[in-house]
């Protein structure tokens, strides 16, 4: 079950998953809140005690949770497919994106292919290409458009830093679950 | 599953179920969409769209099991919807204007500046 770094990514690969089998995919939004139960924060935290194994004091102090006044929700989106068991996510918190994602379900819904989602990024030729691309969409964009060139070579020079890119975006990733 | 509603009486629904939720601030709502297969196989024509609106209200009872817990919760909300193929644009533009007006829990643009001392932790808000 990949939770998709970008909406654009997640987008896309849903679009070619409803192209495949557009009979039995479903597509789901949830918008939710975070529990808060006491029992299920009290879980949370033994299971960070259990993992850390360090006094209890000092952690129960630090992983505290941070309590805002109002939790912020989710929207996570979600393709699956229940024949193939495919299933794609993609989560976000930012109100800005509402809109924008929702219009999307809706041209997926209609069928339409990746080109047809309107998408700001050109499709990528090269898979390396891709990965830059999630790295950094909005410089790429504009330089996949005008010099194909450049995102490739980007993507043969460093592949280290590609890795780096990565691994900060699983760190993320751990960040918004906690939260 | 109830019959489908009109889509005005499903987004009014929808929207007051949005609403509720935010208000809350707890629970969720999940919407669905599928194509809605007729049984007859028509290729020529592209299905209508099927959508769904449901609270998780796990606590509404279920004739399956025990009624272990009988607390006096409401029901289980579930809303449904067919959208034909050719009012598909015109559907999924209120659809969006419904989502971003009741999902008011999801981060507003404008907190992006507090948000390095409102999180925890540092480094993560400088990353994000």
């Amino acid at each position: 079950m990949p939770l998709l770094p970008t909406s654009h990514a997640y987008l896309e690969q849903s679009a070619l998953l409803l192209q495949a089998y557009p009979d039995t995919t479903r597509m789901t939004t949830k918008y939710n809140f975070p529990s808060t139960r006491p029992s299920n924060t009290s879980r949370k935290q033994k299971s960070k005690l259990a993992s850390s194994s360090a006094p209890t004091a000092t952690t129960t102090t630090s992983t505290t949770p941070q309590t805002p006044t109002t939790p912020l929700a989710y929207l996570t989106l979600k393709t699956y497919n229940p024949t193939t068991g495919i299933c794609l996510k993609y989560r976000t918190n930012k109100a800005a994106e509402v809109g924008r994602l929702i219009t999307s379900l809706g041209k997926l819904a209609a069928g339409a292919s990746v080109a047809e989602l309107g998408l700001s990024n050109p499709v990528p030729a090269a898979p390396a290409a891709a990965d830059v691309e999630m790295a950094d969409a909005p410089e790429d964009a504009s330089a996949g458009a005008s010099t194909p060139v450049v995102p490739a070579a980007a993507a043969a020079a460093p592949p280290k830093g590609d890795a780096g890119g990565k691994g900060g975006k699983g760190k993320k990733k751990g960040g918004k679950g906690r939260r | 599953m109830p019959a489908p509603l009109s889509h005005d009486a499903f987004f009014s629904s929808l929207s007051d179920l949005l609403t509720k939720t935010s208000q809350q601030s707890r629970g969720s709502v999940t919407l669905t969409q599928k194509p809605l297969l007729n049984p007859t196989p028509d290729s020529s024509s592209k299905p209508s769209i099927l959508i769904r609106a449901t609270d998780g209200n796990t606590n509404a009872p279920n004739p399956k099991t025990h009624k272990v817990e009988k607390k006096k919760q409401s029901s289980k909300v579930k809303l449904s919807t067919v959208a034909a193929p050719e009012e598909l644009d015109a559907f999924y533009a209120r659809y969006a204007e419904v989502c971003k007006a009741g999902m008011t829990g999801l981060k507003k643009r404008d907190r992006k500046k507090g948000k390095a001392k409102a999180k925890g932790g540092a480094a993560k808000g400088a990353k994000a």
